[in-house]
């Protein structure tokens, strides 16, 4: 298990916005958690990336107890993370915007800007490399952030609706990159509203509603739980 | 990539031996004077741009590290004969502990808000360095005997401070061209950009910020020590002053924050403009700083990067179409394509 | 006991001026979400147009009050359109600067021309004293601090209870919920700049019988106003009128029992500690301090 979370209880105020969370994922797994708005995703992946402290429970990676630990120390660790709204370096190059995500593992400059553009080459943006971040259109910030995030050379990457905003076109474009990152061996959890393409990248997915659990299992179970379908009735949500 | 690093270098170089071989040429004393204050202002300016530049820590009391310096090798050596040169070293490493413990606490604080507790901190020092009359003879100021000599750090000439000056603002721009292509300078840069994507990547914000205020407060140390040495005189007013903080705030914005060069354009534009006015309309007191103000607002109103980045980024504007024309003219022929793969 | 009396007082009395000007600096933090470091200039040029107004017609400071007022209405009215509006969506580094440019360029403009004189009116009342028991208390301070106390009370009334009052409070509190429910927030920000700078006017004629006015009179009092307005919470009007009594209080206290010379230098460690430890304010009824920066 790469990743353990056990009960999670975040409170803002007296509101549980994650109400006793518990799932594992396993290594180079791709797990996807869906859930309507304001489920509680989001909060979720701030608490395991140290954005945010747990109320209580537990976050293990690597068998290794984070809760509560600091953001860049679990980013150190080898857990990166996208913002579901996109922060990029705005006043930089694509280029140095990315290289900062390479300094994580990297001391080196040359070698940074050699690895970061490694990594534009990967999510194809290596054309707009010497483009300044705030210029690049939305679909492109996203791709900016999976390359920042990726650049820490992470062994689990946390993406948080990276499709949000995007046309059909685009997001067609961007499927095959997430693919491609599972081959290289990452671990993926995947926030994502879009429902047909959770449903095809996910090997599992866990469903949250009012910050609790209330499914698990593959992409065709899920789907199929009443539970499931009881909390998404009223949204227009089409399983596709 | 290597290119543009060594054309960079060869034109500092250059500028470097333009400077060396100034004093021989210019002999007059007002001259000699001005170009004293653009190297001084530079170096004072370009410690700033550490900080606030590449850190995005927008201080308003970096004259309290310029006054700590200027007190402390003036003290130790009106007070204990201690050589300026060996008080520079004191001041450094009082500026650094004093800009650690300031700048601590306050680094929770954001935008104008840290501005504002920089003004404040500058403020309570110059008014204890005014009270404490027993130390630093109060408001009156003191005044440094001239016993010329290179131990004393005195000279009869400008020549000699003219080239101390230099020496100064060359390590202050080696510092930053060190930052600028490091690792600490992306990080700075992120931590200015956007706090939470960077400690997201990776960095101790707190840390790096730390690194950011030591370097910045002691290179404003030794620019104070200098600024003593070569107006042997020095005043809680003077030395604390807020409007001070402000003009070395301005060349660096003028110029260009967050770049190696900025500070450096910055004194070479304003201080001689400065000057320029001061003689010129010696009647009309009020209207070189007047005009600053206008400049100031301008210049943030129109162009808030400031000169040297506006230029860059132009430039670069330009060369990111043409390689994005290029690309798209031959597919396939992107550069530089996954060769390296330091993930293994 | 007399004389600790005489000081609070006084202290309290000169605290009503200040809560005037930091109550102008709030109003335009609160609505704007700019900090106008040129807030205490805004306040000499009021001291300067009421010095000239005296000595050109002979018009006494608390006659020339409406006018001043008024002309700094318009005046701040004119520095928001030109100046911080095509600024509002910029950096801090830009609003930072771009007001401090402004305070540089007026302060030194009063330098051209007025140069650095000491300047004040005379009045048949400047040294009039009531006498209450032992406790001798200033007039033209006494009629300040009435004047401040109404006037905060007018404002405290015009934004509870008036629609456009109304309409500043909701700009103040969300600004993209008030442009929803149709108001003209661009208009709503020029208003609260104008009005913010209209109280600093006010301030300014109130000074005036009891004070000096030259080129950096602004620079004392601004600090001042920085301090009341992180104490009593940043956009909150009750608050800054708190903190501006407290200030006064304060630093005249300071003045006896520390020393004259060190009175600044204690509230600007109160303010450094505060800001340090407390953001919300002193009285905790700040509200849109995770705006500005402050967790």
């Amino acid at each position: 298990m790469i990743l353990q979370i056990d009960q999670v209880v975040k409170q803002f105020g007296g509101i549980a916005a994650v109400n006793g969370v518990s799932f594992k994922v396993g290594k180079q797994e791709i797990v996807g958690i869906i859930g309507p708005n304001g489920a509680g995703k989001t909060t979720l992946f701030n608490l395991i990336s140290g954005a945010l402290p747990v109320t209580s429970g537990s976050i293990r990676f690597k068998g290794e107890e984070i809760t509560n630990q600091k953001a860049h120390l679990i980013c150190q660790k080898g857990i990166g993370r996208t913002f579901q709204v996109v922060k990029p370096f705005g006043n930089i190059s694509v280029l140095e915007n990315v290289k900062i995500g390479a300094f994580n593992r990297i001391q080196k400059s040359r070698e940074a800007t050699e690895y970061a553009e490694y990594v534009l080459e990967k999510v194809a943006l290596i054309h707009r490399r010497d483009s300044v971040a705030k210029s690049l259109t939305i679909a492109d910030k996203k791709r900016l952030e999976v390359a920042k995030a990726l650049a820490t050379q992470p062994e689990l990457l946390l993406l948080d609706e990276v499709m949000a905003g995007l046309n059909p076109g685009e997001i067609h474009e961007i499927i095959p990159l997430i693919g491609s990152l599972a081959k290289d061996g990452l671990t993926l959890v995947i926030i994502e509203h879009i429902m047909e393409v959770i449903m095809q990248l996910s090997q599992r997915i866990v469903v949250i509603h009012h910050g609790e659990k209330i499914a698990e299992g593959s992409p065709t179970e899920v789907t199929s739980n009443p539970k499931v379908i009881e909390a998404y009735l009223g949204e227009a949500v089409s399983f596709a | 990539m290597k290119r543009a690093v060594t054309k960079s270098t060869l034109l500092w170089l250059l500028v470097l031996l333009i400077a060396l071989l100034i004093p021989v040429v210019v002999e007059n004393k007002f001259y000699m004077h001005t170009l004293i204050l653009i190297l001084f202002y530079a170096a004072v300016s370009g410690s700033w741009n550490i900080l606030a530049g590449y850190a995005g820590q927008l201080s308003l009391g970096h004259a309290i590290f310029f006054g700590l310096g200027a007190y402390t090798s003036t003290l130790l050596f009106m007070n204990g004969g201690v050589s300026p040169w060996i008080g520079m070293c004191a001041a450094l490493a009082l500026c650094m502990l004093v800009g650690a413990c300031i700048g601590y606490p306050c680094f929770r604080l954001k935008g104008p808000f840290f501005t504002l507790a920089t003004l404040a901190f500058s403020e309570v020092i110059r008014l204890v360095a005014s009270f404490w009359k027993e130390l630093t003879n109060g408001a009156v100021g003191l005044n440094i005997p001239f016993q010329a000599g290179f131990s004393n750090l005195m000279f009869r000439g400008k020549e000699p401070y003219y080239y101390i000056a230099l020496g100064v603002l060359c390590l202050v721009i080696a510092v930053t061209y060190w930052i600028d292509r490091s690792k600490m300078g992306a990080y700075l840069i992120a931590i200015r950009e956007n706090e939470e994507a960077a400690d997201a990547l990776g960095i101790p914000i707190t840390r790096y910020k730390l690194y950011a205020v030591l370097i910045s407060s002691g290179l404003a140390g030794i620019t104070g020590v200098f600024y003593a040495q070569y107006i042997l005189f020095i005043e809680p007013e003077a030395m604390f002053n807020v409007n001070f903080s402000v003009q070395v705030a301005l060349i660096s914005i003028i110029g260009g924050m967050g770049t190696v060069a900025g500070p450096v354009l910055g004194a070479v534009l304003m201080i001689p403009l400065n000057e320029l006015l001061r003689s010129a309309f010696s009647g009309l007191n009020g209207l070189n700083f007047f005009l600053y103000g206008i400049v100031l607002i301008l210049v943030v109103s129109f162009i808030p990067n400031g000169i040297l980045p506006t230029l860059r980024g132009w430039l670069s504007k330009k060369r990111a179409n043409r390689h994005s024309q290029l690309t798209q003219a031959i597919p396939g022929t992107q550069k530089g394509g996954g060769q390296v793969d330091s993930a293994n | 006991m007399t004389q600790f009396a005489q000081v609070v007082i006084s202290g309290i009395l000169v605290g009503g001026i200040y809560a005037l000007i930091s109550m102008g600096l709030n109003l335009i933090l609160g609505v704007v979400r700019i900090i106008n470091f040129a807030h205490g200039e805004f306040l000499m040029i009021a001291m300067y147009i009421s010095f000239l107004l005296y000595s050109t017609w002979g018009l006494d400071p608390y006659v020339s009050a409406p006018i001043v007022a008024l002309a700094l209405f318009v005046f701040g009215w004119l520095v928001h359109r030109v100046i911080i509006q095509p600024i509002l969506d910029t950096s801090a580094t830009v609003k930072i600067f771009a007001t401090l440019g402004l305070s540089i360029t007026l302060q030194n403009f009063a330098l051209m021309m007025w140069n650095a004189d000491y300047r004040t009116v005379q009045t048949a009342y400047q040294t009039t004293v009531i006498r209450m028991g032992e406790v001798a208390v200033s007039v033209p301070r006494l009629i300040a601090f009435l004047v401040a106390v109404l006037i905060s009370l007018g404002l405290f009334l015009f934004l509870k209870y008036t629609l456009t009052g109304k309409a500043i409070r909701a700009v103040a509190m969300e600004k993209r919920a008030a442009a929803l429910a149709g108001i003209p927030v661009k208009r709503i920000y020029l208003l609260a700049f104008g009005i913010g700078s209209g109280l600093v006017g006010l301030a300014g004629s109130l000074l005036m019988p009891i004070y000096y006015v030259f080129p950096t009179v602004g620079t004392l009092f601004v600090l001042t106003a920085f301090v009341v307005v992180v104490l009593g919470g940043m956009g909150s009007m009750f608050g800054a009128f708190l903190g501006g009594l407290l200030i006064g209080l304060v630093e005249a206290l300071a003045g006896v029992w520390i020393s004259p010379g060190l009175k600044e230098a204690v509230y600007f460690a109160i303010f450094i500690l505060v800001l340090l430890f407390r953001p919300s304010g002193l009285f905790s009824l700040g509200k849109g301090s995770e705006e500005v920066g402050l967790k």
